[in-house]
């Protein structure tokens, strides 16, 4: 494939998602200024791959791409930090949070939460959790995607979901004071 | 919580999961509906749901990172400015994501559809999927039994038995319990269901494509079935493991049942039987087809 053609293929495949790539860098690494150079990175590899990229969903391809990167960039830049993605089995045995009292109104006190709340929540949610969460309800992937990114089936995805969910409610939610 | 008649689990977690699931949009129609339903009628689902879809809202609000145009300069410059060296040094990381560039099926369609636009695109999902193979053995095995003494002596029962399970699989809403063209996703889902599995090659380009599978019980033994799609018509194809010493049989091309035709044979592990509704030549030319795939390709087809 000639340059001319890559490059016309690189912009049409991956200049659309950068917005999505570098939210996802921002969630995985916690920083937007290292989303940056993470996307960076992931799109030069990007580039370098493009010829393979046999159509199909772009920003979930890119976005499998940038996950990558991230992990490895961050196990380069701050391996203290960088949680062991392979062995997670432990985690999909977190008991999820307990039920709240259902007749609060939880719901409008989530819809009001101000954005440094939400993000503070999803900032502490465990990795995986956090991970699963962002690429649904950030980046928009169904399920299958994120199954096929992350490699484990899909009924791993909605209880991960489920819980990351679970946990941002019960942290949003019950911000409240106690009547 | 009483029983109801509108298929969705009992279990509160699993209905839970339901709700998210609706609230992403990946449940079909019919699912959907029947959850909307729950929820109108428990005000602890309807909570569940209204927490559910102000957390989205709130997440979907949150400032996005923006896309300065010094950045976007920048990655676009990678296209103009990479040297083939360095591109080939980045190759082999870049690999390791390719197989996400060939998507089992159907990912084309997903191309910048954003995720409440993509509601009910997806077909059923996996408990859907799930009730309808029991629901189906269940059915199959309460009338197999009748004939469950006579199902070794010959294959005149085993053959109706067969057309029998097509002609129930063309009646109901999808002739499979799995919906896959992809082979890594049929085999294993029957080697889940019932710890064996046959060969399932790809032949879209031969003008059969595989449409998925779904377990047939004949006698009192679950079978696995694939079903593929030749113009109008479909072909299931069951697949029987041998029994230790059970001979090798040619092809018998002149079976009929039930008004279907029929081809049955043995090649290895298996003792096939092709069912279809379509022209002989068709079916002939399918098995013909399907022998050479699974003895071209053995490992595709290594059973169980």
């Amino acid at each position: 494939m000639s340059e001319k053609i890559l490059a016309a293929r690189f912009a049409e495949v991956v200049l659309p998602h950068l917005g999505d790539a570098l939210s996802l860098a921002r969630w995985l690494t916690g920083n937007p200024a290292d989303a940056e150079d993470v996307v960076q990175e992931a799109c030069l590899k990007a580039h370098a791959g493009i010829a393979g990229f046999a159509g199909g969903n772009a920003r979930a391809w890119l976005l499998t791409i940038v996950r990558n990167a991230s992990y490895t960039w961050m196990a380069r830049n701050r391996p203290r930090s960088v949680v062991s993605v392979g062995d997670l089995a432990d985690l999909d045995d977190v008991s999820p949070p307990p039920d709240n009292d259902a007749d609060s109104p939880e719901a409008a006190l989530i819809a009001k939460a101000n954005s440094a709340a939400v993000e503070a929540a999803i900032a502490k949610l465990p990795q995986p959790f956090r991970e699963t969460l962002v690429l649904r309800d950030i980046n928009g992937l169904s399920y299958r995607e994120i199954a096929a990114m992350l490699g484990v089936p899909q009924g791993t995805v909605m209880s991960r979901l489920a819980r990351a969910r679970g946990l941002l409610m019960a942290d949003i939610g019950g911000r409240h004071e106690p009547a | 919580m009483s029983p109801r008649d509108d298929g969705l689990p009992e279990d509160p977690q699993d209905m839970k999961l339901m709700i998210h699931a609706l609230v992403d949009g990946e449940l079909d129609a019919a699912a959907a509906l029947a959850v909307e339903r729950r929820i109108a009628a428990e005000p602890e689902l309807a909570a569940e749901h209204a927490r559910l879809v102000a957390l989205q809202t709130a997440v979907a609000s949150l400032p996005r990172p923006a896309v300065s145009d010094d950045f976007l300069a920048r990655i676009a410059a990678i296209a103009e400015t990479r040297k083939t060296d360095e591109a080939e040094a980045a190759q082999a990381e870049a690999v390791k994501v390719e197989p996400f560039a060939q998507p089992p099926q159907r990912q084309g369609e997903v191309i910048e559809m954003r995720p409440r636009a993509s509601a009910r695109r997806f077909g059923s999902f996996d408990w859907r999927q799930m009730a309808a193979s029991i629901v189906l053995t269940a059915f199959l095995a309460s009338g197999a039994t009748q004939w469950l003494t006579t199902a070794d002596n010959g294959s005149d029962s085993f053959a109706v038995a067969i057309a029998n399970g097509h002609r129930r699989s063309l009646l109901a809403a999808t002739p499979v319990d799995i919906v896959s063209s992809d082979r890594h996703t049929v085999k294993p889902w029957l080697d889940g269901r019932i710890g064996v599995s046959p060969p399932a090659p790809d032949m879209a380009k031969d003008g059969y494509a595989l449409l998925g599978g779904r377990v047939e019980v004949i006698g009192d033994r679950p079978m696995p079935a694939l079903v593929y799609r030749h113009h109008e018509h479909l072909i299931s194809l069951v697949a029987a493991p041998q029994q230790s010493g059970a001979k090798s049989v040619p092809v018998a091309a002149d079976l009929e049942a039930g008004g279907f035709l029929l081809v049955h044979w043995t090649d290895g592990a298996f003792s096939y039987w092709a069912i279809s509704d379509a022209e002989r030549p068709a079916l002939d030319d399918f098995v013909a087809r399907f022998r050479a795939a699974v003895i071209a390709n053995p490992a595709a087809g290594s059973p169980g």
